[in-house]
């Protein structure tokens, strides 16, 4: 299922397949002859339409007379603060960086999927996979980080040592399923929802399929919102004093 | 009563032919014509019962809700997490068909 190119892939491709190609071979990767993908190329846009975005609000930022972009992002920040609070605890806002980027994230690349000629990067497999992975590898490196190796690992064991080798299994098997788990829901969830908007297109050509894009606007925020969640109980689980 | 009779076993028979026929490429992929059939049972099964226990969560929300109005704020959450997680699972029946059928489950 051979997706065709955007415009600004097929821009990326003529003009730079020879540092596509480098960063495949970085890798150890066989070059090709269009290295970008749709993803890849939509990905970093999204990310530097990211950076530009707080470049201005950096720019902006003004203590006593806060313009319109400033009083947003703080709503948004407001908004991580609290939710950070209320699942990791006292110490939560200190994590704000790795869950607010991961929300602000997922929702731009989610919504550019929207607008006519792009389309989302999370709608293939590999991306929430990337945002799966970082969010496994961010938790275990936090709760290593707070309650040290070992102690990490006995909390494996479950609530008293002869329930261990009954719990050590499940509790393997439950962590390992967390990024499989995170990477389905976004991903299906994105890939459903444009398919249905695409068979209601072809269905009926008009009005009605603005109806699902609204629906997709809505679900999109939800996932972002919910990815970022989850990342904030599964770093919550794992930074937990035994007091 | 006998013209009757006579009437009803000739639609059966000739209704029984269909049986006999099978989509072009079956000779290829004898039982790559199961798939699409399968595809639509298993998402038609999982959407049902997610369905349903889409509908109990938000009903057991509701009334909570109408019971304890100061409450909404965190019972809301967690419909809104309950829904999510629910949802997942029909979703990854989804995903089993979309990569069992190559992305595209009415094409044998």
């Amino acid at each position: 299922m051979h997706e065709p190119e955007l415009w600004i892939t097929k821009i990326f491709n003529d003009y730079l397949a020879g540092a596509g190609n480098a960063a495949l071979q970085l890798v150890g990767m066989k070059p090709e002859a269009r290295p970008w993908a749709n993803y890849v190329v939509v990905e970093l846009l999204v990310a530097l339409f990211i950076v530009v975005l707080f470049a201005i609000l950096r720019q902006r930022l003004c203590w006593d007379k806060p313009g319109k972009l400033q009083h947003t992002f703080e709503v948004v920040y407001e908004f991580l603060r609290g939710q950070s609070e209320e699942q990791v605890g006292h110490n939560g806002p200190h994590h704000i960086a790795f869950f607010g980027t991961l929300f602000i994230f997922i929702l731009f690349m989610n919504l550019v999927g929207i607008i006519p000629a792009f389309e989302s990067p999370t709608m293939t497999p590999a991306v929430p996979l990337g945002c799966a992975v970082a969010t496994f590898l961010y938790y275990n490196i936090m709760g290593v980080k707070t309650n040290g190796l070992g102690k990490y690992l006995a909390h494996f064991a479950g609530p008293m040592p002869l329930l261990a080798p009954l719990m050590i299994p499940i509790e393997f098997i439950s962590h390992l399923a967390r990024p499989l788990s995170l990477t389905v829901r976004l991903y299906a969830n994105m890939f459903a929802g444009e398919q249905v908007t695409m068979v209601f297109l072809g269905l009926t050509y008009f009005l009605v399929p603005v109806v699902f894009m609204g629906l997709h606007m809505f679900v999109s925020l939800l996932q972002a919102y919910i990815f970022m969640l989850l990342a904030m109980m599964y770093v919550a689980g794992a930074v937990a004093h035994e007091h | 009563m006998t013209k009757k009779m006579f009437l009803l076993v000739a639609l059966v028979l000739l209704a029984s032919t269909m049986a006999f026929a099978q989509t072009p490429g079956a000779a290829a992929n004898p039982a790559g014509q199961w798939v699409p059939i399968s595809a639509g049972f298993g998402m038609a099964i999982a959407s049902g019962l997610c369905g349903l226990a889409q509908a109990k969560a938000v009903a057991s929300s509701a009334e909570g809700m109408a019971r304890n109005p100061g409450a909404a704020g965190a019972i809301r959450f967690a419909l809104l997490l309950g829904l999510v997680l629910i949802e997942s699972l029909a979703l990854y029946t989804l995903v089993i068909i979309i990569l069992g059928t190559g992305g595209r489950p009415w094409i044998p």
